[in-house]
């Protein structure tokens, strides 16, 4: 039992992270109304980018995370027209479409990373990795890496933000009006393209910034795109799907259950267990756990 | 009619040319690669019935196809019972958790299918690494039965029996136009009586029976299952392909996919076997560019060529 505050503060701040990374997951949902199935890749291509530019340069990974929200915001920003252009498209089913090409992008962007990176696992250096603060007092005993701290710091800066634009902005008010009604909001002037693009470019860039830091805490391989994919769909849906006020809560839960069969069971049926919550999920409130999902 | 009579005669001369084939061919190697390329006929149209028709993407296919496989393996050498018992329980398996990943999910729009689908996939590949009776990460053994012929044919029996219950219940049943009504407009369809989330639970398990079926039927032949080969991406990917670069909605379509991209991946591996992980790039591009390019597949493409030539354009 003494184990258990750990485990508790290792799952706040690990799931802090997640939120960062639902969020704008959900964000694009909410404007493309299509699933990307590379979320995860996005995060593997970010984290590797920065396990790159840290091994040429020496220089501490952290300041490269704008640089690299820069990078992959351009790269997300001319990725979507290309899915825009299938959304729109008359023949077929565009939304199966977009699903399915989202889909071929992961498959094309792992089997990239496994050409170029390998099968091999490794994590990303920092100034921060060593250390950490130690908490004993009242009998419980806690430790947390400076490492994991930072990352709090930048889930909460990167929500902020995120708030900030969403709420306060008339970019915001585009992006909030394309999610709830595509046509009315094109019709009272919002470029349903162009704030597609923003959002997509937006999306990309965190989940990129955000797999630098899971790089720095956990560890980086070319197949790590997996696990977050599953992670993202597990917060969007526990949350309800297009709810973002709903996310934050269920990625705190989704560290916790990580942080929890981290230290108390096998770490490799975290995804079983994942699975297992999502089931119940579906099947007693498909709409989330605050039933405001679409 | 004179086209149709050529279709006909085309179609008997394939078939025909499938069952005499261990006749005119000793060669055994020969005989592998077809076989295999039958199985992914199978597990292409199999997808498709879900996919193609009712417009719900599974992105585990492959779940169900291993599924079957351990089924087999398990109750072939833990329970020591015949192949004749365990294919059918490898099929009710595969059809068992269609049902359980399908009741919570099918009520949903299509968004959550897909993404409950891959992720049933992902657990029970960890469920299949995790576990002492399926052997963990070092697969299972089975007792070989060194008969070609036997597997060539059991397949092809298979994939030719799946073929024409699909086609009887997808182009001639009112069931498949039910399915297609669903896939257009879910609202219009329960608006003429139909129960979609029954329809869709009925198209999802006569997706998962043959996929199960062919699993078992593979565990058997190749004798040697493991997660990496039998539950991986590789089969629900490539199934996905098969169907999209093939078009979507019809039974041909998926069929020529399953065939054209197994010939591809048959020679890029014989030559290229350096390069296999080339492949998963190709795949994955291949998907993509033909969704952007080509919606409806190749086989969807070529039809409607073919009718706008045959046809008058019609007024706009």
């Amino acid at each position: 039992m003494e184990l258990l505050p750990q485990a508790l503060v290792d799952g706040i701040l690990l799931g802090g992270i997640y939120i960062t990374i639902a969020i704008a997951f959900s964000l694009t949902y909410g404007v493309m109304h299509v699933i990307d199935f590379a979320v995860g890749e996005w995060i593997m291509f970010g984290a590797f980018t920065g396990f790159y530019l840290n091994k040429w340069t020496g220089l501490d990974p952290f300041i490269f995370l704008p640089v690299i929200f820069v990078m992959y915001f351009v790269i997300g920003y001319l990725v979507q027209p290309i899915i825009h252009r299938v959304l729109s498209g008359t023949k077929g089913n565009p939304f199966l479409m977009g699903l399915v090409f989202t889909f071929g992008l992961a498959i094309m962007f792992r089997g990239l990373a496994l050409t170029v990176f390998g099968y091999y696992s490794n994590s990303i250096p920092s100034m921060f990795s060593e250390g950490s603060f130690n908490f004993d007092n009242y009998g419980i005993s806690i430790t947390i890496p400076y490492v994991r701290l930072v990352g709090l710091v930048y889930a909460l800066s990167i929500t902020a933000i995120l708030h900030y634009m969403l709420k306060k902005t008339n970019f915001g008010l585009g992006v909030r009006a394309l999610a709830q009604h595509k046509d009315a909001a094109g019709l009272m002037g919002v470029n349903s393209k162009r704030t597609g693009s923003y959002v997509y470019g937006i999306y990309v860039g965190i989940s990129a910034m955000t797999g630098v830091l899971l790089g720095c805490i956990l560890s980086i391989g070319a197949q790590m795109g997996n696990e977050y994919t599953i992670f993202a769909f597990f917060v969007v849906v526990l949350a309800g799907m297009g709810y973002l006020a709903g996310v934050p809560w269920a990625a705190l839960l989704l560290g916790m259950v990580q942080s929890i069969f981290m230290i108390y069971f096998n770490p490799s049926h975290t995804l079983l267990a994942v699975f297992v919550i999502l089931y119940i999920i579906l099947l007693v409130s498909p709409r989330g756990l605050f039933g405001k999902g679409v | 009619m004179k086209n149709f009579t050529a279709r006909q005669g085309v179609l008997a001369f394939v078939v025909l040319a499938l069952v005499f084939l261990p006749l005119l061919s000793s060669d055994t190697f020969v005989l592998r690669v077809v076989t295999e390329a039958v199985m992914w006929v199978g597990l292409a149209i199999a997808f498709d019935v879900i996919a193609g028709y009712t417009g719900y993407l599974n992105f585990g296919h492959g779940a169900f196809f291993g599924l079957g496989a351990y089924t087999v393996g398990i109750l072939m050498m833990k329970a020591e019972l015949p192949f004749a018992v365990a294919l059918p329980a490898g099929g009710a398996v595969a059809a068992l958790a269609a049902l359980i990943a399908g009741f919570p999910t099918l009520r949903l729009k299509g968004a959550y299918f897909a993404i409950a689908t891959w992720a049933l996939s992902r657990a029970i590949q960890q469920l299949a690494l995790n576990m002492d009776i399926t052997g963990g990460p070092d697969g299972m053994r089975l007792d070989a039965f060194l008969n070609p012929q036997f597997f060539y044919y059991l397949m092809l029996g298979a994939v030719g029996g799946t073929f024409l219950v699909l086609w009887y219940l997808l182009e001639r049943a009112p069931f498949g136009l039910k399915l297609k009504a669903i896939r257009e407009d879910e609202e219009g369809a329960k608006a003429l009586g139909l129960n979609p989330t029954m329809l869709k639970m009925q198209s999802f398990i006569l997706s998962a029976i043959p996929t199960g079926i062919l699993g078992g039927i593979y565990a058997y032949w190749i004798t040697f299952i493991d997660p990496s080969s039998t539950l991986g991406d590789l089969v629900s990917d490539q199934a996905v392909v098969m169907v999209v670069f093939g078009g979507m909605g019809t039974l041909f379509g998926p069929a020529i996919g399953a065939l054209l991209i197994f010939a591809f991946k048959t020679v890029f591996w014989a030559y290229l076997s350096k390069f296999q992980l080339l492949y998963l790039i190709i795949l994955g591009a291949l998907i993509a560019v033909s969704v952007v390019f080509m919606p409806n597949g190749l086989w969807g493409t070529m039809l409607k060529r073919r009718n706008t030539v045959r046809r008058e354009p019609e007024a706009p």
